[in-house]
Parts: C-alpha cells; structure tokens; sequence
C-alpha cells in the first residue's frame, strides 16, 4: 500500500465529513461545517490538516456546536500553491478571514494551534464582532524572542536553509512524516492511525511547499518578514479581553509552556490555564478528546450551562 | 569521487536539463546566497550562464540562478541534471548527488553552518543517504 493509497483509506475512516469548498483570495479552500450552534472554528498549522482535530468533532457538536474546520492554503484538501511567494503570514490570514466572511461566523470561539495561532489571532483581532473567545495552544504572537529550539542550527534551522529545505522537507517530506512522529507522545499509536494520512496528504514535492517555507516566517529577528505583524499580534492581544483558555502539552519541547503559556498569560491574564495535557508540539495527537472536553466544559462556562 | 565539482564548460551536446530542486529564497539565511554569488562569480557573469557541477555519480548539474526585482541577485535556483537526452533519470543516484551537493554547500557556507549539524539532521529524518555519515 503507497503513502497516498493509506492516507485515502485511513483518511476516510477517521473522517467521514462532508468536504466543503469556497474560493478565498482566488485559492480553493476546503473546509468541513459540521453540527449546529454557536461556532468552534479549529485551526491547524504546519505540516497538518483538519484531520490534526478528528478527535475534536464529535464532542463538540454532540454538545450542540458547530465546528468548522478549514484546511489553510497549502495542506490537507485545499489548493496547494506552487510558488514560495504564494504564502505569507497576511495573506493566510485573509485567507481564513475570506472563508470565515463568505460563512458569516459570528460569536466565534478560535482554536489556535501552531500557525493556526498567528493567522487565527489575526482574525480574531482585526474581526473582533465575530469572535466570542479564544483557544490557545502551543503556539506564539509576539515577534521576539523564538523559541530555543527555533534559534538552534540543529536540527531546526538546517532543516528548512536555503536548498536544503526543498530537499529534505520537499524531497523526503520529512515534517510530515518523521517530524511529527517525534513531536507527538505516543510514537506507536501515531504511526499506527495517523502518520500515513499526514504524508499521503502532501504526496509530491510541488505539493510540500508551505513545509519549508511557514518555518521561515518565524522572527528570529527585526529584519523577519513577518516582524511588524507580529509587533501589531503581540498589541492588539495586550488589549483584549475575549475569555480565553490556555492547552497546552506537558511534553512540549517546541512551545515550551513555562515560557509560552507564561508569556500569554502575562498577555491575557485573565485567561484560565493554562491546562496542562499529555502532549508535545502535536497535542491533539495525544489527548483530543479530553481537550474537546476542556473546551466544551469552558464554553459551558461562559454560557452559563 | 564523494565530492562536488565546478566546472566550467560542460558538453551540452545530446543532453536535456532534467529539472530536479528549486529554492525560491536563497538568501533567507543571507550566508548561502553569498556563498553562490563567490562561488560562481555572480557578480561579474550575473544571469549570463549556469553554474555547472560535476556530482559524485558523474551527473552534471546546471544552477539556474534566478533573479526577482527588488531583491538581491540571485534570489532563487533551480537544479537540472543534464542526463543524456533520451535517458530517464536514476532517482537514487539523484538523492545521492543532491546530498553530496548540500553538504558542499555547507562546508563552503561554513561559520555556526556545520557539515556534521547537516548530517546529524539527515539521520535524525532517517535519510539513507545519511546514515554512513
């Protein structure tokens, strides 16, 4: 059985939902819209697709919502551009605001993970009448300092340099396959359900760009692309008040929590959390259902359930 | 032969560019584009030719060296083998030359860039090309 074939398989076994479709910023965005209620949009970053939050889907329209879950521009189901100029960290943004436009969410709660954090706080700030709260985990919204693990040459910068990140990343789709293998807790279990479908879902070099090119957007420093969205990030999220909760993986060795839950803590502190899960940098690979319990049992607080 | 060769003027002749890698931002980390720009004479032969290297499988490679407005020259490259022109490529071989083609382009970037962090990054994503390094 080929990547791709496994991927099909395991794909439609473990998520049965509707594809959906909207053209956003002249892109083809797939999406799926699931259950009725008030909206519980969840975002992935790199390498990762809506499958990232299979475990998500049931919980939370059995509690009476609607998820919705788009796949961004480059991965999963929707189109995957060709060309590195293609990507940038507005035009994801405006990607997400587009679909979420067309839907007309209003009262949104905004899962954010990974580059789902950065594009998914972009729209909730710059849309604050259609958002109602935030989710937030393992992720980041300020342009400095990185993470550690994203200043170190080894492995992280080698992976995605000049060259080399087309051919290790691009040839050898090694984010999608071996790169999340070492970024979840249970290695076994992932291998088993999940792996296959993340490296079937990019199955050819044209179609892993956005796996190089997203690790080149983080600011390592005043001269990064995307260093002034950041800058605005990191102000605008001072000033909300949106009830906001925290996830984050006990294991996470990319966000760490001591120092990225902290500092959005200090952003919002009156955000609960952070709730610690079993987990690294793919949290959701490890504990989904009970962090699509965690954000049932937050929502339900705010609606007084 | 483990190693990368520049040469200069290759034969052309009943060979086709197989298109095989291309990097859309070469000067992301600005060392690399410095690197290609001293080691092909860039700033004098510009976009006048290819560059040309010799690859331990005996492929020759062409670096298509691309330029983009507003930005630093060269902004971008692409990889063509010049197999023989009817001849399909041995993709193994290609991986292989690819490899030896980055770990040249390391040690020639050199400072905090280091040939043994590229291997070491090669057997953490269990590349077989890697695992004798």
């Amino acid at each position: 059985m080929d990547a791709s074939g496994g991927a099909q398989r395991f794909a439609h076994e473990q998520w049965p939902y509707e594809p959906k479709f909207k053209r956003v910023n002249g892109w083809r965005m797939h999406y799926i819209d699931e259950g009725a209620g008030d909206p519980v949009v969840l975002l992935h970053g790199n390498p990762a697709w809506g499958f990232l939050y299979r475990k998500f889907v049931k919980p939370l329209t059995a509690a009476g919502r609607r998820v919705i879950v788009p796949d961004m521009i480059g991965f999963g189901l929707s189109e995957k551009p060709v060309r590195e100029q293609a990507h940038t960290l507005d035009g994801h943004i405006a990607n997400l605001t587009s679909l979420l436009q067309q839907l007309d969410i209003r009262g949104a709660t905004m899962v954010c993970h990974d580059w789902g954090g950065p594009t998914g706080l972009g729209f909730a700030l710059s849309n604050p009448d259609r958002v109602r709260t935030l989710v937030i985990m393992s992720t980041w919204a300020w342009p400095l300092p990185p993470a550690e693990f994203h200043k170190r040459i080894f492995p992280w910068r080698m992976m995605h340099a000049p060259v080399v990140g087309p051919y290790l990343l691009g040839r050898h789709n090694a984010l999608a396959g071996r790169g999340m293998y070492l970024s979840v807790v249970d290695r076994k279990k992932f291998r088993a359900e999940a792996q296959s479908v993340y490296e079937g879902i990019l199955p050819d070099l044209g179609s892993r760009l956005l796996t190089w090119t997203w690790p080149r957007w983080i600011p390592l420093d005043n001269s990064a692309r995307g260093f002034a969205r950041f800058e605005w990030l990191e102000r605008e999220l001072r000033k909300s008040k949106l009830p906001t909760l925290l996830v984050w993986g006990r294991e996470d060795e990319v966000f760490d929590h001591k120092t990225f839950a902290t500092r959005f803590k200090e952003l919002l502190p009156h955000a609960e959390g952070p709730e610690l899960v079993t987990g690294r940098h793919f949290l959701q690979e490890d504990s989904g259902e009970e962090i699509a319990g965690k954000i049932n049992g937050f929502l339900d607080r705010i609606e007084g359930r | 032969m483990t190693t990368i060769h520049v040469i200069e003027n290759p034969t052309l002749e009943g060979k086709r560019r197989a298109f095989v890698l291309a990097e859309d931002r070469v000067g992301h980390y600005p060392e690399f584009r410095e690197f290609f720009v001293k080691r092909f004479s860039l700033d004098a032969n510009a976009l006048s030719r290819p560059g040309y290297v010799l690859a331990p499988s005996g492929m020759v490679y062409a670096l298509v060296f691309i330029g983009r407005s507003g930005e630093p020259f060269p902004d971008g490259i692409e990889v063509y083998a010049l197999p023989d022109a009817l001849e399909p490529l041995n993709d193994p071989e290609i991986d292989a030359d690819l490899w030896a083609l980055l770990r040249w382009m390391i040690a020639g970037v050199g400072g905090a860039w280091r040939v043994e962090d590229l291997d070491a990054t090669g057997r953490l994503y269990q590349l077989s090309v890697a695992a004798g390094a």
